[in-house]
């Protein structure tokens, strides 16, 4: 045996305690769900015990169901207003304020990095009693006293409030990584830059930026992906509603299989799911030409 | 080396022995504070009698996620040996679903079965004639109202004879006290509630009083549902009812433990508990002289007649795959003693699915409680006879009705929401 292929071997051996992880807990539950998604499987009634092979007609089904479409159109305003717009911009913007001279930085550190700490459900029921309606919620009384009238946040403006509360949640996490790609800038560049009599914002636009760029990418690949199968705080804060308001994908997965018992069309919901994330993974990936 | 063989043998048969002593264990699923204190007044005494050692498995607390795992489990084959189905309309798709051990043989001769209200045992029974659950609770449920803000406003306590009688009345209050007239159950985040403790009150008193058919379909499209529907649309319509509260994550929260006590709703369906723990001495808003303050009434039907409903309220069954389901089911008996029936009814408000209990000094002292279960002896009581595919109905009368707090369909609309998810779910065929 080579060295080469010594070292292939003992390569492989490394990776596998992780390659039989992922096959135990992300390959093999995905294709059980592509089997379950052909069948008319349920949680009550015989499908229980005895489901049916019933070939495609869960997909069939999915693609003329309003609340599928209603789902995704929902989980696409909530990733971008959430994760690409609020939590990336609020992100970069920390990071690069925290890494300038400021007075009570490491509060202000301390103060984004919070949300992270506090469990997804526990978040949502720490914004159920900010957001809810009428006069006894958080926010409704704080309004109060500027003489301003309660607001029905969680009624009227739902979508908008799990985004605020996304982005709240996912701040900490742009800014640890745009902190980390920022400090892979060589000061030298900028420097030379401003010596040539770029503006602070110049440097910024056409400097920083561009060096930075594969970190956001992986910030946006990681990031989309992981917000689009967000759950928790969404269940806990509206459980998807008023109506179907909030009901983004991984809700009305759940809605499907656990509330109205429906696991073969939940797996169905699942797997295109699973091929969507897969797909804006590629195209993160492979037409933006970022090495991960 | 002969030693060593002797020794080794000797292990063996102090290990066996020792097996043999140990008590077998049977694990019971169970959710919410009060009912999981309530079980554990009587565990000791079932420990004793059987020589078995019970593990009280702690579920969540709401309904809705409570279901969700222990049908997961049940799926999975792990769940515990003997659990409650949340509601008495959830039995049917369990039994279906094979999850049930059928117990007709052991509760007709259980010596507590001759004891149970008649209309326990009858909503116990599903269409095959099987018994799969033990009835040893009951809920049952009207109106009440704030009989001292109806006396000062000069507003009549009499009870309402239809429905048109009741809206009036509710009218009659919003115009005299300002106060909501009359609050229905409503919405998705209510739950299962929007069906039990409103939608069914309804339907029972409708031309078409009964959803589930004899050969086993879902009466949806019947005048009843729609009219039951109309009720809503008038409560929402006429701003009768409050309705924000309803959208929220906890709507009962408000209105029930909040605004009835204030006096800002003045009539609510809700059910015997009322009296202990809504506005009784266990509430955290108590309301002075309960029962003397709050008035009930029967629900009207929509052209006459009275009903008093009743559902098994968390019906005991015995997991089919249980690895000893001839003890769990003689344990599972144990839990509808009269013992154990008071300490449900002393935590929870409910009532005992068995007449002796009346005799219990424990169970007298509950007062509010004593002349509804003797009501329930003497054959008051009305309830929704049940079919594979109630669950879907309760979660589509969720959502139609939500559809109508938020002002987005009529009554047909929302009938039209009920019949499409149920058929989307159950399939077309069981729907007529």
């Amino acid at each position: 045996m080579t060295y080469h292929q010594r070292t292939a071997r003992q390569l492989q051996l490394l990776l596998l305690p992780c390659v039989l992880l992922v096959g135990a807990l992300v390959v093999y539950p995905a294709l059980y769900s592509i089997y379950l998604s052909l069948t008319n499987a349920s949680l009550v009634g015989v499908a229980a015990t005895h489901p049916r092979f019933v070939g495609t007609r869960n997909y069939v089904r999915l693609f003329a169901d309003g609340g599928f479409w209603n789902s995704l159109a929902v989980t696409f305003w909530f990733v971008l207003g959430s994760a690409v717009i609020g939590q990336f911009v609020l992100g970069l913007a920390a990071a690069v304020l925290l890494r300038r001279p400021l007075r009570f930085k490491h509060l202000i550190n301390s103060i984004i990095l919070l949300p992270n700490a506090v469990p997804e459900v526990v978040a949502g029921f720490i914004w159920i009693s900010m957001l809810a309606g009428g006069d006894h919620a958080t926010l409704n009384r704080l309004l109060g006293a500027l003489g301003i009238p309660p607001v029905r946040w969680l009624q009227d403006f739902p979508l908008a409030m799990i985004i605020v509360v996304n982005t709240w949640r996912g701040i900490a996490s742009a800014m640890i990584l745009m902190t980390a790609g920022l400090s892979a800038v060589p000061g030298e560049i900028r420097e030379a830059a401003r010596i040539d009599g770029a503006s602070p914002r110049q440097v910024f636009r056409f400097i920083t930026l561009p060096l930075i760029m594969p970190t956001i990418f992986l910030y946006m690949l990681v990031s989309t992906v992981t917000t689009i199968s967000i759950f928790g705080f969404i269940y806990a804060l509206t459980r998807g509603g008023p109506g179907n308001a909030t009901e983004i994908i991984g809700i009305y997965i759940y809605n499907q299989s656990f509330t109205a018992f429906q696991l073969g069309y939940g797996s169905a919901v699942a797997v295109v799911t699973l091929i969507l994330s897969l797909a804006i993974g590629l195209v993160y990936v492979r037409a933006l030409k970022v090495e991960v | 080396m002969f030693n060593g063989r002797i020794l080794a043998g000797i292990s063996v048969a102090v290990a066996l022995a020792i097996g043999s002593a140990q008590a077998k264990t049977i694990r019971i699923a169970e959710h919410r504070q009060a009912r999981i204190d309530a079980l554990k007044t009587v565990v000791p005494d079932i420990e004793k009698k059987y020589n078995v050692h019970i593990e009280v498995v702690e579920y969540p607390a709401p309904e809705k996620d409570y279901l969700t795992k222990l049908l997961t489990e049940l799926r999975a084959g792990n769940a515990p040996d003997i659990f409650t189905a949340p509601h008495g309309q959830d039995v049917a798709d369990m039994a279906a679903a094979g999850y049930l051990a059928p117990l007709t043989a052991e509760l007709k001769a259980w010596d507590g079965y001759a004891q149970s209200v008649d209309a326990a045992k009858a909503m116990a029974t599903g269409k095959d004639g099987q018994m799969y659950v033990l009835p040893a609770m009951l809920n049952v449920q009207q109106i009440y109202y704030r009989r001292d803000i109806l006396e000062k406003a000069g507003i009549s306590t009499a009870q309402p004879k239809t429905w048109a009688e009741l809206l009036d009345r509710a009218k009659e209050i919003k115009a005299k006290t300002g106060a909501y007239g009359l609050l229905f159950p409503a919405g998705v985040t209510w739950g299962g509630g929007s069906f039990t403790e409103g939608f069914r009150l309804l339907i029972v008193g409708t031309s078409t009083p009964q959803i589930a058919n004899d050969d086993g379909t879902l009466n949806l499209t019947s005048p009843g549902i729609k009219d039951a529907f109309g009720f809503y649309a008038d409560l929402i319509n006429n701003d009768l009812m409050p309705i924000q509260p309803l959208l929220e994550p906890e709507p009962w929260v408000l209105p029930k433990y909040q605004m009835f006590p204030a006096g800002k709703l003045v009539a609510t369906t809700s059910g015997s508990w009322c009296y202990i723990y809504d506005w009784g001495p266990e509430s955290k808003n108590p309301i002075p002289n309960v029962t003397e303050v709050v008035g009930s009434w029967e629900v009207p039907g929509k052209q006459g007649g009275q009903y008093v409903l009743v559902d098994l309220e968390s019906p005991w069954a015995v997991n089919s795959k249980s690895p000893d389901v001839g003890l769990a089911k003689k344990v599972m008996l144990e839990l509808g003693s009269v013992k154990a029936d008071v300490a449900y009814a002393q935590n929870l408000g409910n009532i005992p699915g068995r007449t002796d209990a009346a005799a219990d000094p424990d169970f007298q002292k509950l007062k509010p409680l004593v002349p509804i279960l003797a009501a329930l002896k003497n054959g008051t009581g009305t309830y929704l006879k049940t079919a594979e595919g109630f669950s879907a109905v309760a979660e589509g009368v969720a959502r139609a009705t939500e559809a109508q707090l938020r002002k987005k369909t009529d009554a047909a609309g929302a009938q039209k929401i009920l019949v499409d998810y149920v058929k989307e779910v159950v399939g077309d065929e069981a729907v007529k």
